[in-house]
């Protein structure tokens, strides 16, 4: 059984109040202390470098005078492109195997009870399966 | 009440997903109304503008560096943990079967989905594992993802400070694109979990198991009757709106998938475009409304896991000034 039940019965000493409490404590530290490191970067200086996007014109960045230029950079940019298309492809298509799987379990379930017509195309179960009654 | 079937999760997974849901919904909404300003303009209105929207996106962003690494250190001394995270590995050949019964399962080649691919256990709990073949591909996918999306969140923390380690202002430039496009995977990936996990029709409107924690629901042992499927899923009745939100939300979802992608191509990285664009990005018609599309699913996605929280609290008190706990499997009303 691969439930997580098991975190109940896991008996190393650590109970999950505290680890919840050390891992909180850790998490927060670590976020306040990358927070400090780019603090350092001199992030004040980079407001001055902003314009509004809804002024004429203009949008967030448009202070830059060039774009990425660097080549090698600019090739990591369409990598990232290219990974965002195959991922994209990958993942329409496990929405499209996920819709499918959906409404053939759809039409195993009992049909609404205010709405007994099929009316798209909408499989209604055979009268034995209707008799068996409602779980509900 | 939706249908409740087995538990998986304990209440701090459960606690944990939904505070990480929200604070994803914070970064997207931020990061690409900042993105596709063009077409988001009244996202980017919404949180602030130009200043306060990146605000905003910064401060979510440091609740995401204190909530994964709270998750890693839970995942090393958390009891049990460990065991979950063996769980959560790929098996590739259960996996691989799981996605080919899956494709079978959809031209009714097959008759169940694979106990790798199953959401809904019912009487086949033993069967499912803890995590789907996707859901361990949204958890390491995810994962990498979130991993490079902090460590480049914090390069460009700074643009000046940025430059000064990348010696150039135009690999500062690169940065902010890598940032931006990477998200891209992310945001069409949750996309999918929504609808995934918003719309499957036993779970309609929301997969609750991910909002009520696994020892607050009760378990039947009752074993199928011989002429019901391994899951006995026919014996829950549809919602009535179930057809028409399930195909709306499957547009919807394509929509958005498809609109985010072409958009982050054509304004690749923009606010930081790779070739200066005076005036900003895209202008079509067309993808300002799919990406419109694509940001209402995921205030669609907000709007459920905020509703599962909902019922998950009304049924902790139903719960409570109750004796006798009803069967896990039982359909009732709301």
């Amino acid at each position: 059984m691969t439930d997580a039940t098991s975190v109940r019965r896991d008996d190393r000493g650590l109970s999950e109040t505290t680890a919840v409490l050390i891992s909180a404590v850790v998490g927060i530290l670590v976020a306040l202390g990358s927070l400090v490191v780019v603090q350092g970067f001199g992030v004040f200086y980079e407001t001055l470098n902003r314009v509004g996007p809804t002024v004429d014109a203009g949008g967030v960045g448009t202070e830059w005078v060039a774009g990425a230029s660097e080549p090698m950079l600019a090739l990591v940019i369409k990598l990232l492109h290219v990974a965002d298309l195959l991922m994209g492809l990958f993942i329409l298509l496990m929405l499209f195997v996920h819709w499918g799987a959906f409404r053939r379990i759809a039409e195993r379930m009992q049909p609404a009870a205010d709405r007994p017509t099929a009316t798209d195309g909408w499989t209604t179960p055979s009268e034995d399966d209707a008799n068996r009654g409602d779980a509900g | 009440m939706t249908n409740l079937d087995h538990g998986k999760f304990t209440r701090t997974t459960t606690l944990f997903h939904s505070l990480l849901a929200l604070d994803v919904f914070f970064l997207f909404f931020t990061g690409y109304s900042a993105m596709f300003n063009d077409e988001l303009w009244w996202l980017l209105a919404l949180f602030g503008g130009a200043q306060g929207v990146l605000a905003v996106h910064r401060i979510a962003g440091l609740v995401l560096i204190a909530l994964t690494v709270f998750w890693v250190v839970m995942l090393v001394i958390g009891p049990g943990r460990q065991g979950n995270l063996r769980e959560a590995l790929p098996d590739f050949q259960a996996d691989t079967a799981a996605f080919k019964q899956d494709l079978a399962f959809v031209f009714g080649q097959a008759e169940e989905r694979h106990p790798n691919a199953r959401q809904f256990a019912g009487h086949s709990a033993d069967d499912v594992p803890l995590l789907s073949y996707i859901g361990k591909g949204v958890v390491w996918i995810f994962t990498v993802e979130l991993v490079l999306l902090m460590v480049s969140g914090l390069l460009i923390w700074s643009k000046t400070g940025l430059m000064d380690v990348m010696a150039t202002k135009a690999a500062a430039i690169a940065f902010v694109a890598f940032h931006g496009i990477l998200g891209v995977i992310m945001l069409m990936g949750v996309m999918f979990h929504i609808f995934e996990h918003g719309f499957h029709p036993a779970f309609y409107p929301v997969e609750l198991k991910a909002f009520i924690p696994k020892r607050d629901i009760p378990h039947s042992e009752s074993e199928p009757a011989a002429d019901e499927s391994v899951t006995g899923i026919e014996r829950l009745t549809l919602r009535p709106s179930w057809t028409w939100a399930s195909s709306l939300a499957g547009v919807a979802t394509v929509i958005g998938i498809v609109s985010v992608l072409v958009a982050s191509i054509v304004d690749s990285g923009y606010p930081i475009p790779s070739e200066l664009t005076v005036g900003g990005g895209a202008t079509s018609l067309l993808l300002t409304v799919g990406v419109n599309v694509g940001i209402l699913v995921l205030f669609v996605g907000l709007l459920l896991s905020v509703y599962g929280n909902v019922l998950r609290a009304r049924y902790e008190a139903q719960r409570h000034g109750q004796t006798e706990p009803t069967a896990g499997h039982d359909t009732t009303d709301d």
